[in-house]
């Protein structure tokens, strides 16, 4: 219980933080919907193609807004020595990294819950017919993107290559959770329920999201002190 | 089949490649390395030639 | 004492590998629906074993690092991760020529060959890592942490071939319960394997003598800066 409430500690911290400033937000929602614009010239967006693209558009959108908020999310603690003082606080590195990583998920959730109607006015998808389960799976999908992210944010924050290396360690990481979204994704947005087919893909993203949480919580001492 | 077995000698060259641009590129990097500790030895006994002075 | 091990380990392999591609070239036949590109299986499938076991052999001695920290482990998990990705590369490859005779295309997006692929970018990642961290010590930690992650993604893709439809052949090794090998044609990929095994040890130990190197460079460079 101490572990969970310090964590939601430093959550709110940082999503206080965020709305005062919303400088993350703004920037994540304006690349997402610059990205919607940029797919729409690279084919036709009112064929029948957009509906089996649709998962791959979608999860491809949400991966780039992903980067932003996850490259602010250490980063932002730079100034002042703020990330000295949290490490060496009572709170433990791991509460301090899982709280950030609640923070970031509901960050991403936010920009992803906007970027869902437009990405539907946009290419005339209809994607809530199976609303519930897509949530879930924006869900699961986001929170693996997210602990991955975390944990490589704040392996990176000191680095002289921050914003290069953050990319080009996490994006290949989080494939096995992008590939199990995107075809969960295509699936619903198609209005289909997800059969015995698809079951293999939530079982993918239940067990990426698990293992990969428990061990990011337990390195996160490593990478964080040492 | 003849284009099976070109594509099969295609296969071993393509290995063995990859091995031998790995070994150059080792071969060089501890030609550089030599080369940076001769540099630093020379440092230090220059330092110590100082030192001493 | 290394060097003579490294000539008596690349002498022994240079032997091994001529006697097995003697063996493969005179003695095995040719597989009945593939013709001759078939043996180059006998080359790919010993790439990826090796590949896979160094990794998680690297991946113990990083975690050898964070029990003992002790440098020495992280060199040795560094080297082998390194020798380990150059035979990724070779398994790519000649995975890639051997499908461009049996699929007619030099890629296909299954999930055997994307997980594989993914495994070369995140070592990739590992390695330009390690260049941009100065500090040893912090150097090994976020290596250790890589190499443990790493190593759940390679496990994800050794199980692909169970878990989905796939391009990529399914189990065919008896180890795999696959039975699907005549058993004259199945001992060459297991014989082979040995030579590759000797070949990347040596290419380890060269690389570790780059890393002792690397480390009396760092040390005199220090040294000299005292006075």
């Amino acid at each position: 219980m101490n572990f969970l409430r310090n964590s939601l500690a430093i959550t709110y911290k940082d999503l206080r933080s965020e709305i005062r400033g919303k400088d993350t937000i703004n920037a994540s929602l304006s690349f997402s919907l610059v990205i919607l614009l940029l797919f729409s010239f690279a084919f036709d967006p009112d064929s029948d193609e957009v509906r089996e693209i649709s998962g791959g558009l979608l999860w491809l959108v949400f991966a780039f807004a992903s980067s932003l908020i996850l490259s602010r999310s250490f980063a932002r603690e730079l100034i002042n020595d703020c990330l000295d003082a949290l490490i060496s606080s009572p709170i433990s590195p791991a509460e301090l990294f899982f709280g950030k990583a609640i923070a970031n998920f509901v960050l991403l959730l936010v920009v992803e819950l906007v970027c869902l109607p437009v990405f539907g006015i946009f290419y005339n998808v209809q994607w809530a017919r199976q609303f519930p389960v897509l949530l879930l799976v924006v869900m699961l999908g986001t929170w693996g993107m997210t602990v991955i992210g975390t944990l490589f944010s704040a392996m990176t924050v000191n680095l002289r290559l921050r914003e290069i290396m953050l990319p080009t360690l996490v994006y290949p990481f989080i494939i096995p959770v992008l590939l199990g979204a995107v075809q969960l994704s295509k699936v619903l947005i198609g209005g289909e329920p997800v059969g015995a087919d698809n079951q293999v893909w939530f079982r993918l993203l239940v067990a990426f999201d698990v293992v990969f949480t428990l061990l990011a919580v337990a390195f996160a001492d490593t990478v964080l002190v040492g | 089949m003849e284009r099976n077995f070109l594509y099969l000698c295609y296969g071993l060259i393509a290995a063995w490649l990859i091995i031998f641009i790995y070994v150059v590129s080792l071969a060089l990097r501890e030609r550089s390395l030599r080369q940076e500790l001769d540099r630093v030895k020379k440092l230090v006994e220059d330092s110590e030639h100082e030192a001493r002075r | 004492m290394r060097t003579k091990l490294i000539v008596g380990l690349c002498v022994l392999a240079c032997l091994t590998l001529a006697w097995n591609i003697r063996t493969i070239f005179l003695h095995v036949p040719d597989e009945a629906n593939q013709g001759a590109i078939f043996r180059i299986l006998y080359f790919h499938v010993p790439s990826a074993m090796t590949s896979f076991t160094g990794f998680f052999v690297a991946m113990g001695f990083s975690l050898m690092y964070l029990v003992k920290k002790d440098l020495r482990y992280d060199s040795i998990a560094a080297s082998i991760t390194e020798v380990s990705l150059a035979f990724a590369t070779i398994t790519l490859v000649t995975g890639s020529i051997w499908g461009r005779i049996i699929w007619g295309v030099w890629w296909a997006w299954d999930a055997r060959l994307t997980s594989y692929f993914i495994c070369i970018l995140i070592y990739s990642g590992y390695l330009m890592l390690r260049r941009a961290v100065d500090e040893p010590n912090q150097r090994a930690r976020f290596s250790t942490v890589l190499s443990v992650l790493g190593c759940v993604d390679i496990t994800i893709v050794w199980k692909s071939i169970e878990w989905f439809r796939t391009q990529h052949p399914g189990p065919v090794l008896s180890v795999r319960n696959g039975g699907g090998m005549a058993p004259g044609m199945e001992a060459p990929v297991y014989i082979n394997l040995i030579p590759l095994l000797m070949l990347s040890l040596a290419l380890i130990l060269i690389r570790m003598r780059q890393e002792d190197l690397r480390h009396e460079v760092d040390s005199l460079r220090r040294y000299a800066h005292s006075f």
